[in-house]
């Protein structure tokens, strides 16, 4: 009895450590240096992170490797996050899988994919004169479209959801481990406003 | 009344949580396929060929100056180098779609002393099996890819230096 007494406390509180890692989990925050924000969710070994790019990063970012200022204004102003995808799962998980392009952003006004890198080229196509070096850094930069993920892989990179600066879309995001589909829904995402912050 | 069992199961509740802190092997591929070649010069004009490393473990790492979590590894991986050179593997970080004078930059904040090859039109990175940047392959004696690593790691964490050394070992 006295043994019993002992260990089911410390029982439930160590199925607890275990257990919680398991659950959805959606945390929102604002860098209080920067007041960009970012939307993280964490579920049965992803972690997946968005996190607002000021317009005029992008245009900072994409000025520097040789888009010219039409090129830079039709990404900075198409709703780009920094975007995390990891796999924190063991290898005794298999891994993770995703494609962008069955991901939904849905707005007042309907239902629209995100704009992927195959979504890109076209456009660029019609810019002649966007140097070969630019459209390099422009596909590398953007997160992979598909990508699979073994134990601790992880990209970081940008992605596009095509929406003017400071609206609001809920995500649909979608995942896959072996045989298990996951489709999870992030609301009120906002797109990062048009601002022009100057140092203090 | 708790106080023999609990601290007891809180250590071993920190170690376990712990664990996944510590690096990871990737998993060994299955039927590895020959890496494609490459001819590459780097910022010198010195040429490498992927063939020139037949017989050898080649740690091969894709990376660009802009990406910041292959900034972050360039540090580990000169670490690395220092004990890989050592044991006979080579190492070699193709930069993507950039040219001499950023590389050069790059290389003042981040002195790495492994060969730098340029892929400056992007033919080599859309021949081989990535995604994203930065993915780094380890091949084989026999020119085979027998590792994919995608992001970033700790290349002197001592599991992933002895993964590597088993493989020129056998």
């Amino acid at each position: 009895m006295r043994l019993a007494q002992r260990i089911t406390p410390a029982c439930l509180f160590l199925a607890l450590c275990f257990t919680t890692p398991l659950q959805a989990q959606l945390s929102r925050g604002e860098d209080p240096d920067t007041g960009l924000r970012h939307w993280q969710w964490q579920e049965a070994g992803i972690h997946f992170k968005l996190t607002q790019r000021l317009p005029d990063q992008t245009r900072a970012f994409f000025g520097a490797r040789g888009f010219d200022r039409e090129a830079r204004e039709r990404i900075a102003l198409a709703c780009v996050f920094q975007t995390e995808f990891r796999n924190t799962a063991g290898n005794d998980q298999p891994p993770v899988e995703y494609d962008l392009s069955e991901w939904r952003v849905h707005t007042d006004d309907g239902t629209q994919p995100l704009m992927v890198r195959e979504t890109w080229k076209p456009i660029w196509q019609e810019h002649d004169d966007l140097p070969k070096a630019a459209r390099i850094a422009f596909e590398w930069a953007l997160l992979p479209t598909q990508q699979e993920y073994a134990a601790d892989d992880y990209n970081w990179g940008m992605t596009a959801y095509g929406l003017a600066p400071g609206s609001e879309f809920d995500l649909e995001f979608s995942w896959q481990r072996g045989d298990q589909q996951y489709t999870r829904r992030i609301d009120a995402i906002e797109c990062p406003p048009d601002i022009h912050p100057q140092p203090d | 009344m708790l106080s023999k069992p609990f601290p007891f199961l809180l250590t071993l509740v920190l170690l376990v949580t712990s664990a996944p802190l510590a690096a990871e092997r990737p998993p060994l591929i299955n039927d590895p396929a020959p890496a494609p070649s490459f001819t590459l010069e780097d910022m010198d004009g010195k040429t490498y060929k992927l063939e020139d490393y037949k017989g050898q473990v080649v740690v091969v790492n894709f990376w660009a100056s802009w990406c910041p979590p292959c900034r972050e590894e360039m540090p580990s991986m000169e670490r690395a180098w220092k004990q890989l050179q050592e044991e006979d593997i080579a190492m070699l970080a193709i930069n993507v779609g950039e040219d001499a004078d950023t590389i050069f930059t790059f290389t003042a904040d981040y002195p790495v002393s492994f060969p730098l090859p340029m892929d400056q039109d992007s033919t080599v990175i859309n021949e081989w099996p990535i995604q994203g940047l930065p993915t780094t392959f380890v091949l084989d004696k026999q020119g085979r890819i027998v590792y994919r690593v995608v992001g970033g790691r700790e290349w002197d964490d001592p599991e992933l230096i002895d993964m590597l050394i088993e493989l020129q070992n056998q």
